[in-house]
C-alpha cells in the first residue's frame, strides 16, 4: 500500500523585507481533504507564507511543491490544482459576475465553464447576482464570488486568506457552509486564514499557530490549546499576540 | 453542487489550446473595459482624431506659407499615422497592464496557471484591435478633410508598420516593468517615454532639422530610420530597405532587451514582495 503524497509541502521558508525578518523557517504540510488553519497574531507572517506557497513571492530559503510540482519552475502547472480567494480583493469594476468567473474559468482550462459557474453561483446562493457589475456587489457577496471564482476548476487545494474578514454573521456562516459542502463533496484540501477563532473551531481540523515567522504549534485545535495550557483558540491567540507585542 | 456540472465542461490543461484560450480570455476581459469604460476611447479615436486634423491644419497652412504644395501636409499625415502605430501598440499594452494595478487584479491573476508571456499575448491581441481603430481614424479623417491616402506610403507600409509595432510593445514592456519595480509612481512613462522619443525620431521633419546636440542619439533610435524611410517614399522613391533593415534590426535588439528587463523586474517584484503594493 504506497502512502498519500501532501497536496501541499512546503520546506524551510525563510523571507526577510529590508531588515525584517517575516518568515524564519516555516515548514507546512497539508494533506489532501485536510482542513487546516493557518494562524496568528498580525505581522505573524501568515499572509507573506501564504504568497510564497503560491509562487507570487519568491523565497529566499526553503522549497515549495503543490500537487508534486516544484515552485517557481512549474508555477503554472501547480497553480491548475490550487485556488486561491482573499476577502479583501475587490472585483474588476467592469466586469460582470458572470464575465469574471468565466474569464477565470478559461484560465483554469476551462472550455466552455457556463455550467460551473451557474453550479458555484447556486452553491453559495447568489445566482441573481451573476449579471451584476463587479462593483454593485457588498463586501460579503464579492467574498462569495472570490471564492466561486477559486472553486470554478474543481481545485485539490483551496487557500482562502480572511475570507470572513468584516463579514456580517449570516454571509460568514453561508461562507462557512458553503466551504464545508465544497470540501465534503469534492474533496478539496483547505487552507485557511482568519482572525476568528470560532469560525477556525468549526471549519478546520488542523491548525497551525505562526508567531514571529515561526510555526509554534500544531495539531488538532484542542491539542493546542491544551498544550498552551487554556481553553480555547482565542486564547492562544491572545497568548501568542501578547508575546509577539 | 453535481459533478456533473463539469463533467460537461471541457477541460484543457497543456499545450497551445490551453494557452489560446487563457490568450483570448485576457483579450475578451480587456474588451470589456474598452466598452464600459468610455475615458478609454481617448486614446483610441479622440486624440487620433485631433492629432489629424492639428498636423493635417498645420500641413495646410505650411504649404501656403512656403508654396510646397502637397508635400508638407502628407509628410506631417504621414508622420502622425506612423506614429499612432508605435504609440498605440505601446499605449494597449502598457494601460492593459496598468488596469489589472487599478482594478486589484493582479493578485488574481498571478495565482492562475496564466503565464506572463501568455498575459503579454492576450493584451497585446487586444491591442490590435484598439490599433485598427486609431489607424482608421487617423486614416479616414486624414482622407475626408486632407484629401491624404494612407495608402500613398504603398506597399513600404507594411514593413514600417511592422518595426514600429515591435518599438511600440517592446517600450510597453519597458514601462510594465517600470511599474512592477517602482510602483504606480512610474505609469506617467506610459505616456511620457514617447513622448521623449517622438521629437527624437524626426517624426515629423528630417533629423538635420534638429540642433546638432541631439543628432547622434536621433540616429541611434530605430523609430528615426522608420520615419525617414516612410518621408522617402511618400516623396516618391524608393523603398529604402536598407533604413528598414537597420530599423528593424534595432527594434529586434530592443525588443529582446525590454523582454530581458520585463522577466528582471518580475523577479524583482516577486522577491521583494511588491505585491503588497497591488491589493
Amino acid at each position: 500500500m504506497g502512502t498519500v503524497a501532501p497536496i501541499l509541502r512546503a520546506s524551510g521558508l525563510v523571507k526577510r523585507y529590508r531588515r525584517t525578518l517575516a518568515v524564519a523557517g516555516v515548514d507546512l504540510e497539508v494533506m489532501p481533504r485536510e482542513r487546516v488553519a493557518l494562524l496568528g497574531p498580525n505581522g505573524a507572517g501568515k499572509t507573506t507564507t501564504l504568497m510564497m506557497l503560491l509562487g507570487v513571492v519568491t523565497p529566499d530559503a526553503g522549497t515549495v511543491d503543490v500537487a508534486g510540482y516544484r515552485l517557481p519552475r512549474h508555477r503554472s502547472e501547480a497553480a491548475r490544482h490550487v485556488g486561491f480567494a482573499a476577502g479583501y480583493l475587490p472585483l474588476p469594476e467592469r466586469l460582470r459576475v458572470r464575465e469574471f468567473l468565466t474569464m477565470f474559468g478559461h484560465l483554469y482550462g476551462l472550455v466552455d465553464p457556463r455550467r460551473a459557474v451557474a453550479a458555484g453561483l447556486e452553491r453559495f446562493d447568489i445566482a441573481e447576482l451573476g449579471d451584476n457589475m463587479g462593483n454593485e456587489l457588498s463586501s460579503g457577496q464579492r467574498t462569495l464570488v472570490g471564492i466561486i471564482k477559486a472553486t470554478l476548476h474543481r481545485p485539490s487545494l483551496l487557500v482562502l486568506d480572511e475570507p470572513t474578514a468584516s463579514l456580517d454573521p449570516d454571509v460568514a456562516r453561508r461562507v462557512r457552509s458553503g466551504l464545508e459542502r465544497l470540501c465534503a463533496e469534492e474533496g478539496t484540501a483547505l487552507l485557511v486564514t482568519s482572525h476568528d477563532m470560532l469560525e477556525v473551531e468549526r471549519l478546520c481540523e488542523r491548525v497551525v499557530f505562526i508567531s514571529r515567522g515561526l510555526v509554534v504549534a500544531d495539531g488538532r485545535p484542542s491539542e493546542v490549546a491544551s498544550s498552551f495550557g487554556v481553553e480555547g483558540l482565542e486564547e492562544v491567540f491572545v497568548h501568542l499576540a501578547r508575546g509577539q507585542a | 453542487m453535481s459533478a456533473d456540472a463539469w463533467a460537461s465542461s471541457d477541460v484543457i490543461t497543456d499545450g497551445w489550446r490551453a494557452s489560446a484560450l487563457r490568450i483570448t480570455a485576457v483579450a475578451r476581459r480587456h474588451a470589456y473595459v474598452l466598452q464600459r469604460a468610455p475615458q478609454r476611447w481617448f486614446d483610441v479615436v479622440f486624440w487620433p482624431l485631433v492629432d489629424t486634423i492639428l498636423f493635417g491644419a498645420l500641413g495646410v497652412q505650411l504649404a501656403r506659407a512656403s508654396h510646397g504644395g502637397h508635400t508638407a501636409v502628407g509628410g506631417l499625415l504621414a508622420g502622425i499615422l506612423l506614429f499612432h502605430v508605435v504609440f498605440q501598440a505601446e499605449i494597449g499594452l502598457s494601460t492593459g497592464f496598468m488596469e489589472e494595478t487599478w482594478d486589484r487584479n493582479l493578485l488574481n491573476l498571478l495565482v492562475t496557471p496564466l503565464r506572463e508571456s501568455e498575459y503579454v499575448a492576450g493584451v497585446v491581441l487586444f491591442g490590435l484591435g484598439k490599433l485598427a481603430i486609431a489607424i482608421t481614424t487617423v486614416s479616414v479623417v486624414a482622407y475626408a478633410l486632407f484629401a491624404f491616402h494612407a495608402t500613398d506610403l504603398g506597399p513600404g507600409l507594411i514593413p514600417l508598420v511592422a518595426v514600429l509595432l515591435v518599438i511600440g510593445w517592446s517600450v510597453g514592456l519597458v514601462v510594465i516593468g517600470l511599474i512592477l519595480r517602482v510602483g504606480q509612481g512610474a505609469e506617467i512613462l506610459a505616456w511620457g517615454l514617447l513622448a521623449i522619443v517622438m521629437p527624437l525620431s524626426g517624426t515629423f521633419y528630417p533629423v538635420s532639422a534638429l540642433p546638432g546636440l541631439l543628432q547622434p542619439v536621433a540616429h541611434l533610435l530605430p523609430t528615426t530610420r522608420v520615419f525617414t524611410a516612410g518621408r522617402t517614399v511618400l516623396a516618391g522613391g524608393a523603398i529604402p530597405w536598407g533604413q528598414i533593415a537597420w530599423g528593424a534590426l534595432g527594434a529586434v535588439v530592443i525588443a529582446a532587451a525590454s523582454v530581458w528587463w520585463l522577466r528582471r523586474s518580475l523577479a524583482a517584484f516577486r522577491a521583494r514582495g511588491s505585491i503588497s503594493r497591488h491589493v
